[in-house]
């Protein structure tokens, strides 16, 4: 008998992924949603379906183009789904994936789509901190994520003793993979010792180079069953498992969180994401870790157990590990938000499908558990374990 | 002047005013006084010229300086430890105000630089976003800064301390919440010290360090506020901070808890 926790493995698939160029921000030559009809419209020609059929639309970070008024657009016969996955900001692109998965597992949608857009025209700048910065921390001049992260990773380092240097080595890998990437804002331009080393504090202990960029863009992707994704033109990725929320005392607390330096992949939500996908995490080939900052990323890799906590981590956190074809556990390997693009984590999923496809540019040769993590440190977390056809 | 060029401190440069410390290299002098001519200029293009070129963005938002300015007026250098300079400029305005900024430079292929730039003294940024949320959830705290005292909010039934302010105890789900004053004193658990001016309330307030403190008081809460002195300040969790909560503000804005290294 398949296990309660396993209903969800195995039944779902993306079958389609879909991306605008990641535009400079402020730069895009359309829209939002014109953007994210392109996506969709990318991602269904890619899945090889007639985008009349998506029936089901799921977004997250609060996307300015509602799921109706996107089908509407493009004529869709019938709406059977459309879910905003509550809070996060980048912590929900899993859950995303996830509540998408689940609208096909159950029968609710076939076809559905995830998406998100963000132009700086349409969101503003810094749209991804909206409603989170309430006056008990804006009225200390805490205005923006980076700081809340800079917080919460300053005593990860000073206290939980990991050493910078596994900042730097995240940040490293991302700029590495990128000089493979012709669609990453950072392809062209490398990133050596130095130049990090030497740029500027945004509010210590992060750096320019360990922020994220904010782009223009879009990104969707196809979820559809298992059955039909088998039948359609792409290799499918099949989600394993998925797994989304936060542990105890965990967000809204004005810095007040249990687990402080955690990314927020409580004990009881990673137990259940490997438990789900039927897999340990030494089975895991790639992964595509949310870098808002380069510290969140390295506690998520630490919750879930990929990374060693402490000064270990900085042994483990070395460009030869994290980088493919050949590291122990390839990350971000297009380039990721902080050197492909931000798109509020999107493209990480994009990535993490073609990781299993065998088409990244930096692919992990014969990878078949691919694995996403959403939004470290962020009110919500979320992850989605894909597995190719040999692991079901 | 020791010979190489470099001036040696404590030396008052003769009759100008210019206090010199450390090992400052003589061809600053000239670098810096012109820098606070052509700001006091208003010359744009050649004050950002004299900036740092990857961080003109950041400098430039910084400081916050009149308009009018009519002179400048280096009045001392200092040889840090970093191998930086750090230079101090007064200028003056039409209405006879004064302003200071203290400039830092580097010494790069191109020529001497401002590596970062800050208006002294320090003066905590002053945000409008203080004051209760529209929730009302937070009123007694906000209320309680105004009258000069801390309050942070605890079950009355079975005395959990609850920090951020919440509409129910979520540890025994009683609506009975109250207010008591607590000592503003702690510890710091974790601290940033940020650079980058994020909106325009921050220029003329950056770098600053900004505390959570942990409060023995009321049960480990923990309270941000900014670090008074902490721009410079060697900051490290565990050292012992106390709160000091300011008279409002004569604009009918509400005063904020601060901390001080104890």
């Amino acid at each position: 008998m398949v296990s309660r926790d396993r209903v969800l493995r195995g039944a779902a698939a993306v079958a389609g992924i879909g991306s605008t160029p990641f535009y400079k921000r402020g730069t895009s030559p359309h829209g939002a949603m014109r953007l994210v009809l392109e996506a969709i419209l990318a991602a269904c020609a890619d899945a090889g379906i007639d985008a009349h059929e998506v029936d089901g639309f799921v977004s997250y970070a609060n996307d300015l183009n509602e799921g109706l008024a996107v089908g509407a657009a493009l004529g869709v016969r019938e709406i059977r789904w459309s879910t905003m996955v509550w809070g996060g900001g980048g912590g929900g692109v899993a859950a995303a994936v996830n509540a998408a998965a689940v609208a096909v597992a159950t029968g609710q949608a076939e076809n559905v789509i995830v998406y998100r857009a963000l132009t700086e025209a349409d969101d503003g700048r810094q749209s991804y901190g909206k409603g989170h910065f309430p006056s008990l921390l804006s009225a200390h001049g805490i205005l923006t994520p980076v700081q809340i992260c800079a917080l919460r990773t300053q005593r990860m380092l000073e206290v939980g003793g990991v050493p910078p240097s596994a900042l730097e080595a995240l940040v490293q890998a991302s700029y590495h993979h990128a000089q493979q990437n012709p669609d990453a804002v950072a392809y062209g331009r490398p990133l050596d010792h130095d130049t990090y080393a030497d740029c500027r504090w945004v509010s210590e202990p992060l750096r320019l180079f360990d922020c994220s960029r904010e782009n223009d863009g879009a990104a969707a992707v196809l979820v559809t069953t298992a059955e039909r994704a088998r039948d359609l033109r792409a290799v499918p990725a099949h989600v394993l498992s998925g797994a989304q929320g936060g542990g105890p005392d965990w967000s809204e607390s004005a810095e007040n969180d249990t687990a402080y330096t955690s990314a927020g992949f409580h004990p009881a939500l990673v137990a259940r994401l490997w438990e789900g996908a039927g897999i340990k995490p030494g089975e895991v080939d790639v992964v595509q870790v949310y870098e808002n900052f380069s510290g969140p990323a390295v506690a998520s890799l630490i919750d879930t157990g990929l990374c060693p906590p402490g000064e270990e981590a900085g042994r483990f956190m070395t460009l030869p590990n994290l980088v493919a074809p050949k590291g122990a556990l390839p990350v971000n390997t297009a380039g990721g938000n902080i050197a492909e693009g931000f798109l509020h984590g999107i493209g990480l999923v994009l990535e993490a499908v073609r990781q299993i496809r065998g088409t990244s540019v930096n692919q992990v040769p014969g990878a078949d558990v691919s694995l996403l993590l959403g939004g470290p440190m962020a009110p919500l977390v979320s992850a989605t374990v894909f597995g190719s056809a040999a692991t079901l | 002047m020791a010979e190489g060029g470099v001036l040696m401190g404590d030396s008052a440069d003769g009759g100008t005013g210019l206090v010199v410390v450390g090992a400052v290299p003589a061809e600053l002098v000239a670098v810096v006084e012109r820098h606070g001519q052509v700001v006091a200029a208003g010359d744009n293009a050649a004050t950002l010229a004299d900036m740092r070129s990857d961080r003109i963005g950041q400098l430039i938002g910084s400081t916050r300086l009149p308009g009018s300015l009519v002179s400048s007026s280096l009045f001392r250098l200092e040889a840090q430890p970093d191998g930086l300079v750090a230079a101090w400029i007064r200028y003056t305005a039409a209405d006879g105000s004064t302003t200071v900024l203290r400039s830092r430079w580097i010494r790069l292929d191109e020529g001497w630089r401002v590596t970062q730039v800050r208006n002294v003294p320090e003066i905590p940024p002053v945000m409008p976003a203080a004051g209760p949320q529209d929730s009302g959830l937070d009123d007694p705290h906000w209320e309680g800064l105004r009258a000069g005292e801390l309050r942070i909010q605890r079950c009355a039934r079975c005395a959990h301390w609850i920090w951020a302010p919440r509409p129910v105890c979520p540890r025994c789900h009683s609506f009975d919440l109250e207010w008591p004053v607590v000592e503003a004193a702690g510890t710091i658990y974790s601290w940033t010290r940020t650079w980058q001016p994020f909106a325009p309330e921050l220029s003329g307030h950056v770098p600053f360090t900004v505390v959570l403190a942990e409060l023995p008081a009321a049960g480990q809460r923990r309270l941000l506020g900014v670090l008074c002195d902490g721009g410079d300040a060697d900051v490290r969790v565990g050292q012992a901070v106390k709160g000091e909560i300011g008279p409002p503000p004569t604009d009918g804005g509400w005063p904020v808890l601060r901390w001080r290294l104890a």
